[in-house]
């Protein structure tokens, strides 16, 4: 029964973005991508006039830091377009009238949000894919292209930002409030990261907080599987890292999101 | 068998008094409601003044937990397994929501059908049958965006039966559908719970779909049930009475007194009036052998003997100006 309520869920939204694809969304999330990549390039030829100090290649493995900046930025534009679409289904639920009628149905939530999950991460594959060529303009150089470390890589960050969009959609169907919330997350998802500099370069608090978020160690691993510096042993460390992280936060998510759904179904009463 | 005993949920609001000042409040939705549906029977839940109708229901379909109370179906312990109770229920709310506006007809039923993992050759002859009852066959491929209210409404109908459930939980089902589809829509609930045994609540603010449809009925208050039981228990109940309406010919002010004294030997609490060579009489009592044995004992011609019931709207009406009025004293 998962498995039909995935497929179904798939084709649903599959349908219902065939009809009316938020294109001015999808251009405004890949112009976010394009504004980072171009505010990064400003930085690096007009403030830093290509000066790196030597801490930067010693932390990060690279001199190239437009390539390290533009992959950052692609797994930004990649973690804010699904997590935002995950978390936010059961709010689009709410908004639409329809969050009763699925809640009366008595299928695992897993299985929906895993369906609504898989469908974004193709669409998300395509954007990503269109914002990878804008980085090419802006020199995105791939130096070692590790397919093993790659594959490994998406799954992680799929797995993790599966587990992020569950905590955030709890946050939101509990406040039922989708901007703030949303936006103080990427916001803040982008400066203790790693997007554009690595957060060592960061006071210690938000260098932990940082560390506390999956989506830092799966930038550090996409990274390493495209622009290498990274030893295999310190790979497989940080991968592990982030599968823990992650699966912590499905662990949480999940029942978080009962939670959230009864209180949401319980405010609906006013 | 649905029954619930001394149901009761509390929520704990937050109230702003201010910017930035707020308080806590404790808001008693449903205070202590007991009732049963069985299987085969259409059931009303009436009220009165933002009466926690809604609640109840959301705990009937286990969307919402009581805060206190016991809740058996059939046999099984409600609470413990909503999932098990979801499976063989639906709610059918009124207005266009519980439905994607932007799928097909055809396609919202499908996807239901998935989440309630119904075999797919099973499904595609249920959608095609809903279609039909709903009289939406030639629009199953139309999206839902397109469709009038009265439409909506009823792929809302179709898509609350596609689980074939045992129990259908329907909150104001009618509301803005034309008198056809009305009337359509009352015949196919009549025939889900008297042919298909199907046990029905029915919650409506129109009073005479409640008198039409439903076998038993409850009247709540202010989260607390005020009186159960058919249309005459709630008339009874509010000591509404029959009106009768009587006339021969040549009816004068003599004939009148003889009938209003041959009237209070049988019910001494009758009410009666001389209007327009017309008697009127209100009596709790069945009254039209009397009337009919009296015409026949003066040899006097009837032309008029009418009676009228009272209504469960007029029940429901003095009902609620009652309480208003216990409330303000």
């Amino acid at each position: 029964m998962e498995l039909k309520v995935l497929k179904a869920t798939i084709k649903k939204e599959f349908q219902v973005r065939l009809r009316v694809y938020p294109i001015s969304f999808m251009v405004g999330c890949i112009l976010t991508s394009f504004y980072t990549t171009f505010g990064a390039w400003l930085m690096y030829h007009y403030f830093f006039r290509r000066q790196l100090s030597d801490s930067f290649s010693g932390l990060t493995g690279t001199s190239d830091y437009m390539s390290y900046a533009i992959v950052g930025s692609l797994m930004y534009l990649f973690v804010v377009r699904t997590c935002l679409n995950v978390s936010r289904t059961l709010m689009t639920e709410l908004w639409e009238g329809t969050l009763e009628s699925l809640m009366l149905a008595p299928f695992r939530r897993v299985a929906y949000f895993l369906g609504n999950m898989l469908l974004q991460t193709i669409t998300t594959f395509g954007e990503t894919a269109i914002a990878t060529l804008i980085g090419v303009f802006f020199g995105l150089r791939i130096h070692e292209f590790n397919i093993i470390e790659f594959g490994i890589a998406v799954v992680l960050s799929l797995y993790c930002f599966f587990g992020v969009s569950l905590m955030l959609g709890c946050v939101m169907l509990y406040t039922r409030n989708t901007y703030i919330t949303q936006n103080t997350l990427f916001t803040g998802m982008f400066l203790v990261c790693g997007i554009t500099f690595p957060i060592e370069y960061l006071p210690t608090g938000l260098r932990l907080l940082g560390k506390l978020i999956p989506v830092t160690d799966c930038v550090s691993l996409m990274r390493a599987a495209l622009l290498g510096g990274m030893g295999q042993g310190q790979f497989t460390q940080t991968a592990l890292m982030a599968l823990i992280s992650g699966t912590i936060y499905i662990a949480f998510g999940m029942p978080l999101m009962k939670q959230a759904e009864r209180l949401a179904l319980e405010k609906m009463e006013g | 068998m649905i029954e619930v005993r001394n149901l009761k949920k509390t929520y704990d609001v937050k109230r702003r008094d201010g910017l930035f000042k707020s308080h806590r409040e404790r808001i008693e939705a449903v205070k202590d409601i007991s009732m049963r549906i069985d299987a085969g029977q259409i059931v009303g839940l009436l009220g009165i003044n933002g009466a926690g109708k809604t609640t109840t229901i959301k705990m009937l379909t286990t969307l919402i937990e009581p805060t206190s109370g016991t809740y058996s179906f059939d046999g099984m312990d409600a609470i413990k397994h909503p999932s098990e109770v979801k499976k063989q229920i639906n709610m059918i709310a009124g207005g266009e929501r519980m439905i994607y506006w932007r799928l097909t007809a055809y396609e919202n039923l499908w996807y239901y059908g998935q989440l309630y993992g119904i075999d797919n050759a099973v499904l595609k002859q249920r959608i095609e049958k809903l279609l039909k009852l709903v009289g939406l066959e030639d629009r199953a491929n139309f999206p839902v965006e397109t469709f009038s209210k009265g439409m909506k409404q009823r792929l809302q109908i179709a898509r609350g039966l596609i689980n074939d459930p045992k129990y259908i939980f329907l909150d104001e089902p009618t509301i803005g559908l034309d008198a056809v589809v009305t009337q359509e829509l009352h015949r196919e609930i009549k025939s889900l719970a008297k042919e298909h045994g199907k046990g029905i609540l029915l919650t409506s603010h129109y009073l005479s779909e409640v008198e039409e449809l439903c076998d038993y009925i409850y009247l709540v208050n202010s989260g607390e049930l005020v009186v159960e039981g058919i249309k005459k228990d709630l008339t009874d109940f509010v000591f509404l009475r029959n009106q009768y309406e009587f006339s021969t010919k040549g009816m004068d002010e003599a004939i009148y007194q003889k009938l209003k004294s041959h009237i209070c030997h049988v019910d001494n609490e009758a009410e009666i009036s001389f209007e327009n060579g017309k008697t009127v009489i209100e009596s709790k009592m069945e009254l039209s052998s009397v009337l009919a044995g009296f015409a026949i004992q003066e040899m006097l011609t009837i032309n008029e003997l009418h009676k009228m019931e009272p209504s469960l709207e007029q029940a429901v009406i003095k009902l609620s100006k009652d309480m208003q009025k216990e409330e303000i004293a």
